[in-house]
């Protein structure tokens, strides 16, 4: 009795972890489903191409010019900027966490690292409008205190907890043996690090610069109310500079308004699978380099 | 027994206890006591005002209220997840359609009006414009100071609500599109797109070169607001809720409150309560201007 009943409990846990499981699945191809078809009909209305590399957002024009070359260029500026200034910075402290720091430190650092991570991005978004954009624009003479660098620079601090976290894992999967070989051959620490530990991790690394991106280019809060929201297509260097709209913000600033089932709608659902679609592929990327990373590592 | 089973149970009653419980949320239009008011951010302090008011004397009835902007609080009114929707505009035909296919009937209760101000950094030497020119501006037409008599001041920073805002239709309607007259001018896409009154409101203070626009409401001693000189008109007007009143002042339009069909039991001694005497003084102590005692009452789907 006392056995069956062990069993019958066992069967039951495994089959509600194993309905969770596939659950996940399913509800990301619903999402998927559910955005392609919110979305088809302003893909069939006005091609695809079109939209994509339309140069106007005017979705309460008459006409509606529904262009989202703008959009997809801000959120390309604002997520480059960031990992310009949170890959450098990022595998630097992992460096330093996982390599040079002594034991003691490094068990400190290391987890107030990831507590940046637990900082809502509105607080960021706030600190960003009311004292880091005006100062800047100040220092730089800049017209007004809301513009793209400014989204990547508190987009850069929230994917460094990502970046450091992943690639500090990675280089400490390396094996000792390496390092030791490296050092017995007469090679200095910084020598080891960067020709033998480094390349070793790339693939761990490459995932963690996916990871980041990733963070960065799906956060909303933040870039909404820090880059201005202006629609225009940015250029060159000094788009950093400007104000840009980026497409986690039109989302979320324009689905309380528009009424349902009108282009409009649709179009922001359009917008939602451009973005599901660059999520997903930098997702994917990511997993078959921490795949690669982790064959590396054994 | 082993204690798997527990275990697994409790999994399970949670899972059933989740579903029973989603199960008991819906609409709640049936429950008379509880109002759900959402939408216009611009009417939303009146809301809150309204509701702590009304709440003193009357703890029994339990309103909900939040902002959104005023799409969001007609959407909401068609779902039924809300009683009363508040907006800076008036319904759009097409979602008077859309009420109309749910089975909703909206109807229109003017409860306040508001002006606009237009709003500059208080370093900025300008004291009036024309409805032309600020339409110039924010259409992009005019993009230097100096195209405004400001010389020197440089190019021009457009501070905007994002479209989510009645005030941001309201402003293009009356404003930049000169009262309907030219359909084709709209917003500038280098305007800023700010998300919510308060928001444009610090943008203005913070940057010299900015114009921006904010409900009567919200203006303080941290922007200058100008005076408008109206379409065709030559007198320029200062935004105040006694221009408004008579009608002098170019930038105003009445705040709404939609319900499903005309109003009754407790939701329409709510709206009484709100368009009698203590919900206008309400009204007046937060800047707005009140609107008259025979506040007009008709079917959103007549126009």
């Amino acid at each position: 009795m006392k056995h069956k009943g062990h069993h019958a409990g066992e069967w039951l846990a495994e089959r509600i972890v194993q309905v969770a499981g596939v659950l996940a699945i399913v509800f990301v191809v619903l999402i998927f489903v559910f955005l392609l078809r919110e979305a088809t009909p302003v893909l069939r209305a006005y091609s695809p191409w079109k939209m994509l590399t339309g140069r106007g957002w005017f979705p309460t024009a008459e006409p509606p010019e529904f262009g989202l070359l703008p959009l997809l260029l801000g959120s390309l500026y604002v997520t480059l900027g960031a990992l310009g200034i949170a890959v450098p910075l990022g595998l630097a402290c992992a460096i330093f966490i996982g390599e040079v720091a002594p034991k003691r430190l490094r068990e400190w650092l290391k987890p107030a690292v990831e507590l940046l991570a637990a900082v809502p991005s509105v607080v960021f978004g706030f600190v960003g409008l009311l004292l880091l954009g005006p100062w800047l624009a100040e220092r730089l003479a800049l017209p007004v205190g809301q513009f793209a660098a400014l989204g990547s620079l508190l987009l850069a601090f929230m994917a460094i907890p990502t970046i450091v976290s992943v690639s500090e894992d990675a280089l400490r999967a390396v094996p000792r043996t390496l390092r030791e070989n490296s050092l017995a051959l007469g090679a200095t620490q910084w020598q080891t690090i960067c020709r033998v530990v480094f390349p070793a991790a790339r693939s761990g690394i490459l995932a963690a610069v996916l990871l980041g991106l990733g963070r960065a280019i799906g956060e909303t809060m933040t870039v909404l109310m820090v880059t201005g929201n202006a629609a225009v297509v940015p250029a060159g260097f000094s788009g950093f500079l400007r104000p840009v709209r980026t497409m986690t913000a039109t989302i979320a600033a324009e689905m309380g308004e528009t009424a349902y089932q009108t282009p409009h709608y649709h179009a922001l659902f359009a917008i939602g699978l451009v973005l599901f679609l660059i999520a997903f592929a930098v997702n994917v990327i990511a997993d078959l380099a921490t795949r690669r990373a982790a064959g590396v590592g054994r | 027994m082993s204690r798997t089973i527990p275990v697994a149970l409790r999994l399970a009653l949670a899972v059933a206890l989740a579903v029973a419980l989603a199960g008991c949320r819906g609409p709640r239009s049936s429950t008379e006591q509880t109002i759900s008011q959402l939408g216009s951010t611009t009417a939303l302090p009146l809301a809150q005002e309204w509701r702590k008011a009304y709440n003193a004397a009357h703890p029994e009835v339990d309103i909900a209220v939040s902002g959104g902007g005023s799409g969001t609080g007609i959407k909401a009114l068609i779902s039924g997840t809300a009683q009363i929707a508040n907006a800076s505009r008036e319904i759009k035909a097409e979602e008077i359609e859309q009420a109309k296919a749910a089975g909703v009937d909206p109807v229109e209760h003017v409860v306040a009006y508001d002006g606009i101000a237009v709003i500059v950094h208080p370093s900025n030497p300008i004291a009036l414009l024309s409805v032309e020119q600020v339409s110039d501006l924010f259409a992009g037409k005019a993009t230097d100071w100096g195209d405004v008599t400001a010389k020197g001041l440089g190019e021009v920073q457009l501070i905007s609500r994002d479209s989510a805002s009645g005030t941001y239709e309201a402003f293009k309607e009356l404003v930049v599109t000169l009262g309907g007259a030219d359909k084709s001018r709209d917003y500038a896409p280098q305007a800023l797109k700010q998300a919510s009154n308060q928001a444009i409101l610090t943008m203005v203070a913070q940057t010299k070169t900015a114009i921006g626009y904010v409900g009567l409401g919200y203006l303080d001693e941290s922007v200058k607001a100008l005076d408008i000189v109206p379409l065709g008109g030559e007198k320029a007007v200062a935004p105040a809720p006694g221009s408004v009143l008579d009608g002098t002042y170019p930038i105003s339009r009445p705040l709404y409150c939609y319900t499903n069909g005309e109003p009754t039991g407790v939701l329409k001694e709510y709206l009484d309560w709100i368009k009698g005497p203590e919900g206008q003084g309400i009204v007046e102590r937060l800047g707005f201007v009140p609107a008259s005692g025979e506040a007009a009452e008709r079917p959103g789907s007549e126009r």
